[in-house]
């Protein structure tokens, strides 16, 4: 287990985190570790995990991400809720993190198109993190599948305290 | 012979800003890209003579010049934004498309009320990369005097094009100008467009093609805060041509309000004084500015706003930032505002009305690799090549083949424009200017001609259209051109005689 080297994570991050702007936590940073594979086969056992998905009635792709989840092993509860930024608000998710939906597994948030893999291997290794979150609609990320294209997207973790750090990239 | 050593300047430059941590291929492999410096910038403005534009626009990849910029920006004739196009009402005009791209790309004359067919504002011609296309139509004697966008409009690439710099201001001379008070006053056209920065990496916090591309570089002109000198007691007329690819300017300028003369083109009846003026991609507005107020130096700024919810907002997004700075330089005699324009007709009444809603949902069909069913999606269509997701306008992504909206030439519609989705719909009809009639059910408090109206997220605005002079196929879609590229498009065909 190492801390993420700085170069891997996205230029932005590097600036914010050398400036001083971001302290990276510790537990973030050692729950970043290239290659999993011993924790993705442990993570597709058949144990339904309880996942609240929360999203506005209007959208259009929150529904494809709950799909995605289920289809994963995961029994998720869809709440279409008038307030959505509250319930952001609530689960700590930085403003500038924000997706269209937003969840909450075993006490962590998840913010926006995150992929399964992803949630079973923070539910694993269960990193010092308030959550970890897709900011914006990728295309081509679970639940927004298109024939237009794919973006690659960085999964980002975030802490109580805005410290925000690479999860995982897409594709690697 | 100055060409070598400009060039060696340069790639010393190149170097010096790589910095060690490069390895060494990689930097052979940057170096063909500093070639495109030693391609001779076009002139700034290319204007018409006795009545004919003959323009030449070459289409090419530059290198970036922008400290913390792309290295590359697609430009016209060596500049982005491209050159100012001066034309008058009546001109013939002839422009020259050279594509040295190495994709295909074509031209939009947004806001002109020219022919949508043959070598006018035809959306559907192609230029192929290393091809060139003669666009050649003549501007009405009565066409109205006014700030036009020439940009490209290849379905697919738009986006990327545009948002890789290409675009540029198209000015129409006439009536407006002939205004004493207007004509007294110093004109500045301000090409308002954000770049990616050098790692593009903003799209990693969200700002992806979905929310439309912005990138955190913000230049008026493509210069990052540029003077704007007035004299005191002096008259400015700002042009403004919002020429991003899906940034919304929310204007305003410190201790001056912003007197609005004309929107999208077209003047309107009289001057209507604004504190803030927000302005969408694709739309435009000539604002007066008096220097009135003890001379100085004020920001003309953009404020926060939110286009989609919070999705895609970056840190800076939530601070003014400023575009440019006026500064007082000099005193003249107070020059008056103007105080009535050129009035804006009331249309008849529509023989119609249509409902458009446009949104984001999973379009069903052929789509190859859907692994999940996904009855109870919105919009989904259920025909053939369904594109998963994207954007749809009543549930069908664009196809160019089929015609979604038959009207009569002559005829007036209302077009009511719903926004079922969770960010903002910028939406534009070519060829034809329309009327804002309400929003949100409320009516609108000054008539005005737009092209282009923003529809915010959740919301319903009425638009009046009067379909005039030109029959043909054309084309009306989000000016968030990664959502037009996405299937935010209809095609609308006018039938009829030209008469
Ligand atoms: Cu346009
Ligand atoms: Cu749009």
């Amino acid at each position: 287990m190492s801390p993420i080297p700085l170069r891997r994570l996205p230029g932005f991050l590097s600036v914010l985190i050398r400036s001083g702007a971001l302290a990276l936590v510790a537990g973030a940073a050692v729950a970043v570790v290239a290659g999993s594979g011993s924790l993705a086969a442990r993570a597709s056992t058949p144990a339904q995990i309880p996942v609240t998905s929360y999203r506005s009635a209007s959208c259009g792709c929150c529904k494809g991400w709950v799909q995605h989840m289920r289809a994963n092993g995961f029994a998720v509860r869809d709440v279409v809720v008038a307030d959505l930024p509250a319930i952001k608000q609530r689960l700590g998710v930085p403003t500038r993190l924000s997706s269209c939906h937003t969840a909450e597994v075993e006490g962590f948030a998840l913010e926006g198109h995150v992929p399964a893999a992803d949630v079973k291997r923070l539910l694993h290794s269960r990193p010092a993190v308030a959550g970890i979150a897709v900011p914006g609609m990728p295309l081509g990320s679970p639940g927004m599948e298109s024939a237009y294209g794919k973006e690659p997207f960085t999964v980002l973790a975030f802490t109580r305290t805005g410290a925000i750090s690479s999860f995982s990239r897409h594709p690697q | 012979m100055t060409t070598p050593m400009r060039r060696r300047q340069v790639l010393g430059l190149g170097f010096a800003a790589l910095g060690t941590a490069m390895a060494a291929p990689a930097l052979w492999r940057r170096l063909p890209r500093f070639d495109a410096l030693a391609e001779p910038t076009g002139a700034a403005t290319l204007a018409s003579h006795g009545g004919v534009a003959d323009l030449e626009l070459v289409a090419q990849s530059s290198a970036g010049t922008l400290p913390g910029g792309p290295r590359e920006v697609l430009t016209y004739n060596g500049r982005s934004p491209g050159p100012l196009l001066e034309v008058k009402a009546g001109d013939e005009v002839r422009l020259r498309l050279r594509n040295r791209l190495d994709q295909p790309t074509n031209l939009h004359f947004h806001g002109l009320h020219i022919p949508p067919t043959g070598t006018g504002d035809n959306v559907f011609l192609t230029v192929p990369p290393g091809g060139t296309t003669d666009y050649a139509f003549r501007l009405a004697k009565d066409h109205p005097a006014g700030l036009f966008y020439v940009h490209p409009h290849q379905h697919g690439l738009s986006a990327d094009q545009v948002f890789g710099g290409l675009g540029g201001a198209l000015v129409v001379r006439g009536d407006l100008d002939r205004i004493p008070e207007v004509a007294a006053a110093r004109e500045s056209v301000l090409v308002l467009k954000d770049y990616a920065s050098t790692s593009g990496e903003e799209a990693a916090m969200g700002v992806g093609r979905m929310l439309g591309r912005e990138g955190p570089l913000l230049t008026v002109n493509g210069t990052i805060n540029p003077e704007l000198p007035v004299a005191s007691g002096g008259l400015l007329r700002l042009r403004l041509l919002n020429a991003s690819n899906a940034r919304i300017y929310r204007l305003a300028l410190e201790g001056h309000p912003l007197v609005l003369i004309a929107t999208d083109g077209r003047a309107i009846g009289t001057p209507e004084p604004l504190e803030e003026l927000l302005l969408a991609p694709g739309e435009r507005a000539d604002v007066l500015v008096q220097g009135n107020q003890s001379p100085g130096t004020y920001r003309l700024l953009t404020l926060p706003y939110r286009r989609s919810g919070h999705m895609g907002i970056a840190d800076a997004d939530q601070v003014p930032q400023t575009l440019a700075t006026l500064r007082y330089a000099g005193t003249v005699a107070p020059l008056p505002l103007p105080t009535t324009l050129i009035p804006v007709p009331v249309l008849p009444e529509p023989e119609r009305t249509r409902r458009f809603v446009l949104g984001h949902a999973m379009e069903m069909g052929g789509m190859g690799g859907m692994k999940y069913a996904m009855g109870g999606m919105g919009g989904g269509g259920t025909g053939m090549g369904g594109m998963g997701m994207g954007f749809q306008i009543n549930g069908q992504a664009f196809e160019p083949d089929r015609i979604d909206t038959r009207v009569r030439l002559g005829s007036t519609e209302d077009w009511l424009l719903v926004n079922d989705d969770v960010m903002d719909h910028p939406f534009h009809l070519h060829v034809n200017p329309f009327q804002v009639i309400s929003r949100a059910g409320r009516p609108e408090s000054q008539r005005r001609w737009k092209d282009t109206v923003l529809v915010r997220a959740g919301e319903e605005v009425r638009i009046r259209v009067a379909f005039r002079d030109f029959p043909g196929r054309t084309v009306y879609h989000c000016h968030n051109l990664d959502h037009e590229d996405l299937g935010l498009m209809g095609v609308l065909q006018i039938d009829g005689q030209a008469s």
